[in-house]
């Protein structure tokens, strides 16, 4: 029985036991890595007794809902679940406009559950929003996506949906986001990917074709042949995805991006494809593995295409799948060397500093081992959670380190961050949005390590990162100033403590 | 509107209210009882609605939070609320923590209330409000935070001061100009001599907002943002409160000025003094403006669309500071319907007795439908009175109406994504003179 058979999906800590506290370092990482012959880490999930808030999975999940053109996001839920979207709409205004030249603000809308409807259940409302939803909107799909209360006052979501399904022309999909069930947010990823392939994925309406058709349709399947799904889950721009369709686009494929920014009625081609790329294993794992089972398209799911290493990594599995090694050689050749001529001139800046890298797990990773390549030393790493995917990068990284440097697997938790970087005094940090802000007030040069309107992704991005980076060492007094007028909100006490001090002390309990 | 649903609301839970009021308060520390999703999305809210501000000294990703899961929702979250908030004082260093509960601990009844005792009995400077996200928006968590203040933190019993006066209204993050905003209304406030305790700026300290009980009177400059805490102020403290609207420009500060004066019995000469260089100020800035207001034809039809502070404010501003023709006011705040009797007498006798039509409407997407109401489409017709030259005053969720309408556009309520906001502000006279620089430069912007 596959997991897209059951009404939820199932949260990352039971499915791939990822953990979101514990402290270790590069080398030992790599080594527990090793250690355990391929299965997940092994490591047993620690808990803080000091936490700080950070995102639920509603958040990035939304952000994917929200590109969908036609869609309607409709939350079931108290009021401000959602209102993260006033931030993501300007994602979806300035993509949409990069793609289809038309500025458009997302729809989403909120039943805003009461006082009243905690108590007595909030199913009734549901119905008569979707049907009002519908009626208003015209959208091709409503996504409705449940937060914490009623996973606790008990609304079945998915039942709504199938009573009201027959009397609405949008197609309805229940989008499980109950915050409070899971402290793995990329679940997030799964559970925007369970729904559409629970239902976005069957062919409707295809007829036989004409013998008039036949030739088109031949031509098609060919071109089927030589078509990838480039999954991005809305951590990469347009900027990025036209960098990757460049280099698959040369060695001879097409390039079907999925699912941001797609039309929901398109979805169904990527069951058509030859291949599906993933550009992160947090992102896709789930939803490619289930491609493969149920529509026997393989899938890649190893390199992450950050830095210049990696992109060529990336590139060559791709190429190995449709027999054009030597078409990518030749490519990764010309590339990485145009590549590394441009990069020499910002080198000499980049020479003997210091940088701490924030993000998802893969892609602090990913971008540690770019910074690496662009001439600075990493002297830590926050990775968000821990899963057994990057068991790899890891090794990539210990084996290239300089030093036994920190990796703290924390879901943010800048107080952990504010205790290291006093110790650590990188010379630049790099995080991801809303992550930036400790460093900077510490008078760090900081940049943002994902940002949808810049370039990250393949040997341009490198390019371009490097660029942004030569940008902000040229002048870092902006963070210089924060750090000499204003304070962070930590205490001295917690400045002298070890800044590990309350992993494991939940409950009272110390169990490492 | 729709008694359904709510498109695209234009304010958070009274949670993510609560938590921005906290981190605006001087030395505030919010502690979240709730799921750990919570911080995160006020931050993403504030990035995208409150003119580029978010967090302060303790909020975004910085606020202490218990992040409770699925064993708290069997077993209770009190132990380990508990348990963060020691280690809370442990790790933040503060002047005054606020426990703040979510959605979840309330529907599974735990009793922050108990936990946050046994901290105020070991002297910590502590207090708590129930601000589950079911109970209401962001404007309604300002006013429980100001009701947990004057619950659990002022000084009880102390004299009345003469002159001292605290000020409300302005809901921090909600109104993106907050910071300009109190300043402003605070600076108008000081020019007839009072002395202004405004709770959330520089300006403040927690220690005179401990002496918030000797205040004469409270001053709430919104009619339905912190109300109910302006009641129960005067129900445990003895002081009375005026409620105004928000003092935007020339006319509305006037008015503003001598509603004060006659609540505190202040002596009228010097508050005419005062109102009458002032008024000189406005005006001899304002005279440069004459040629090109007059040659560039700049007055303007306009649909003003904003919360309930925002939506009266301007629309008096246009129509008797500007002279435009505001020929539509949406609120788009769910107001309850005993309160919209209130804010239509707002505007429903202007000094230049030109008339809106109020609506309450939470939808972006309806705003033109009600537009195409009271002012009818062209049917095609040789001659036609056309909705123009026109302007669109409200959110940055409002320019898909300026643009099919061909208007001009100003993001001024909440949410404000395409606009930097520092100290802005546009209360007070000088305020009229911001607003009126920034409404003209989005007409000229492409001169």
């Amino acid at each position: 029985m596959s997991y897209f058979d059951n009404k939820v999906p199932p949260k990352r800590e039971d499915r791939l036991k990822a953990v979101i506290a514990h402290q270790d370092s590069i080398g030992g990482l790599a080594k527990r890595c090793d250690g355990k012959g391929g299965k997940s880490c092994l490591i047993d999930d620690g808990e803080r007794g000091f936490t700080q808030g950070s995102i639920c999975l509603m958040l990035p999940a939304l952000a994917m809902l929200n590109t969908l053109p036609d869609n309607v996001v409709l939350l079931h839920s108290a009021i401000g679940c959602g209102s993260c979207t006033h931030s993501q709409n300007a994602n979806v205004r300035m993509g949409g406009n990069a793609r289809w030249g038309k500025v458009k603000d997302a729809v989403w809308l909120t039943t805003a559950l009461n006082e009243t409807d905690v108590v007595c259940g909030g199913e009734g409302k549901l119905e008569q929003a979707i049907i009002e939803a519908d009626r208003r909107y015209r959208p091709a799909t409503i996504t409705i996506v449940a937060g914490c209360v009623p996973g606790i006052i008990g609304d079945d979501i998915d039942g709504v949906a199938l009573k009201i399904q027959p009397q609405v022309n949008a197609r309805l999909l229940p989008v499980h986001c109950e915050g409070f069930k899971t402290k793995i947010w990329a679940t997030a990823y799964d559970a925007v990917y369970h729904t559409i392939g629970r239902n976005l994925l069957q062919e409707r309406g295809v007829s036989a074709a004409q013998p008039e058709e036949a030739l088109q349709a031949l031509r098609t399947q060919e071109r089927l042949k030589r078509t990838v799904n480039l999954m991005n889950v809305s951590s990469m721009g347009l900027v990025d995805e036209q960098e990757l369709g460049r280099l698959l686009t040369a060695i001879g494929l097409e390039v079907n991006v999925f699912p941001v920014f797609s039309h929901p009625d398109s979805f169904v081609n990527a069951t058509r494809a030859a291949l599906s790329v993933s550009t992160c294993p947090t992102h896709d794992d789930y939803f490619l593995k289930y491609l493969e089972e149920r529509f026997k398209v393989p899938y890649l799911l190893q390199h992450m295409p950050i830095g210049i290493d990696n992109t060529s990594l990336w590139l060559r599995d791709v190429a190995r799948v449709f027999g054009e090694e030597e078409r990518a050689e030749r490519l990764i050749a010309a590339e990485e060397a145009e590549l590394k001529g441009a990069l020499a001139a910002f080198r000499p800046l980049f020479a003997g500093k210091r940088v701490f890298v924030s993000a998802g797990e893969f892609r602090a990773l990913a971008t540690a081992r770019l910074l690496q390549e662009i001439g600075l030393e990493v002297v830590g790493i926050r990775s968000f959670h821990h899963d057994e995917f990057a068991d790899g990068e890891y090794r990539k990284l210990s084996a290239e380190s300089k030093s036994d440097y920190v990796v703290d697997i924390a879901n943010v938790q800048p107080f952990e961050e504010s205790n290291l970087l006093k110790r650590l005094k990188p010379d630049l940090f790099l995080g991801h949005a809303n992550g930036n802000m400790t460093a900077a007030k510490l008078g760090i040069p900081t940049h943002v390590i994902y940002n949808t309107g810049l370039a990250y992704i393949g040997y341009k991005g490198v390019y371009e990162l490097a660029r942004r980076l030569h940008r902000q060492l040229s002048n870092p007094i902006y963070n210089e100033n924060l750090a000499q007028n204003l304070r962070l909100p930590y205490s001295e006490k917690w400045y002298a403590a070890e800044p590990f001090s309350y992993l494991n002390t939940r409950g009272g309990a110390s169990n490492e | 509107m729709s008694d359904n649903f709510i498109e695209r609301a234009r304010y958070l839970c009274s949670l993510g209210g609560a938590a921005g009021t906290v981190t605006a308060l001087p030395g505030g520390i919010p502690i979240l009882h709730s799921a750990s999703g919570c911080a995160g999305n006020f931050a993403w809210t504030q990035n995208g609605g409150s003119g580029l501000q978010v967090g302060g000294y303790c909020g975004s990703l910085t606020t202490p939070s218990s992040n409770i899961q699925e064993t708290e929702v069997v077993f209770g979250g009190e132990d380990r609320l508990r348990e963060q908030i020691k280690n809370t004082l442990e790790v933040m260093d503060g002047g005054l923590y606020v426990v703040l509960t979510g959605c979840v601990p309330e529907v599974i009844g735990d009793d922050i209330f108990a936990v946050v005792s046994d901290f105020q009995s070991a002297g910590v400077p502590i207090i708590g409000a129930a601000t589950g996200g079911f109970r209401g928006d962001s404007y309604w968590g300002y006013d429980l935070v100001l009701q947990a203040l004057v619950r659990d933190y002022l000084g009880k019993g102390l004299p009345k001061v003469k002159g001292r006066v605290n000020l409300w209204g302005v809901v921090p993050y909600m109104d993106p100009f907050w910071r300009g905003n109190l300043e402003g209304a605070r600076r108008l406030l000081e020019l007839v001599g009072l002395e202004v305790n405004s709770f959330f700026t520089p300006a403040d300290t927690l220690d005179a907002i401990k002496q918030a009980g000797s205040a004469e009177l409270n001053i709430v400059v919104s009619d339905i943002y912190g109300q109910g805490a302006a009641a129960l102020f005067q129900e445990r403290h003895g002081t009375p409160f005026i409620t105004l609207p928000l003092p935007v420009g020339v006319s509305a500060s006037e008015s503003f000025l001598k509603a004060v004066a006659a609540a505190l019995t202040l002596d009228f000469a010097r508050v005419e003094d005062v109102i009458a260089r002032e008024k000189r100020h406005y005006y001899q800035i304002l005279d440069l403006l004459t040629d090109c207001y007059n040659d560039m034809d700049l007055q303007r039809y306009a649909v003003v669309v904003g919360d309930a502070n925002y939506a009266v404010a301007l629309t008096r501003f246009l129509a008797d500071d500007l002279g435009w023709l505001p020929v539509l006011t949406v609120i788009t705040d769910q107001v309850r319907e005993e309160d919209q009797p209130r804010l239509a007498a707002r505007v429903a006798d202007l000094a230049s007795g030109f008339q809106t039509n109020l609506v309450f409407e939470t939808d972006a997407s309806e705003v033109l439908g009600h537009l195409n109401r009271v002012w009818p489409r062209s049917n095609g017709q040789k001659y036609y009175n056309a909705f123009s030259p026109a302007f669109v005053v409200g959110s940055s969720l409002d320019r898909e109406l300026a643009q099919s309408i061909g208007a001009a556009h100003l993001s001024v309520s909440f949410p404000v994504a395409n606009r930097v906001v520092l100290d802005r502000g546009y209360t007070g006279f000088r305020g009229g003179l911001r607003l009126a620089e920034d409404l003209l430069s989005a007409i000229v912007a492409n001169r």
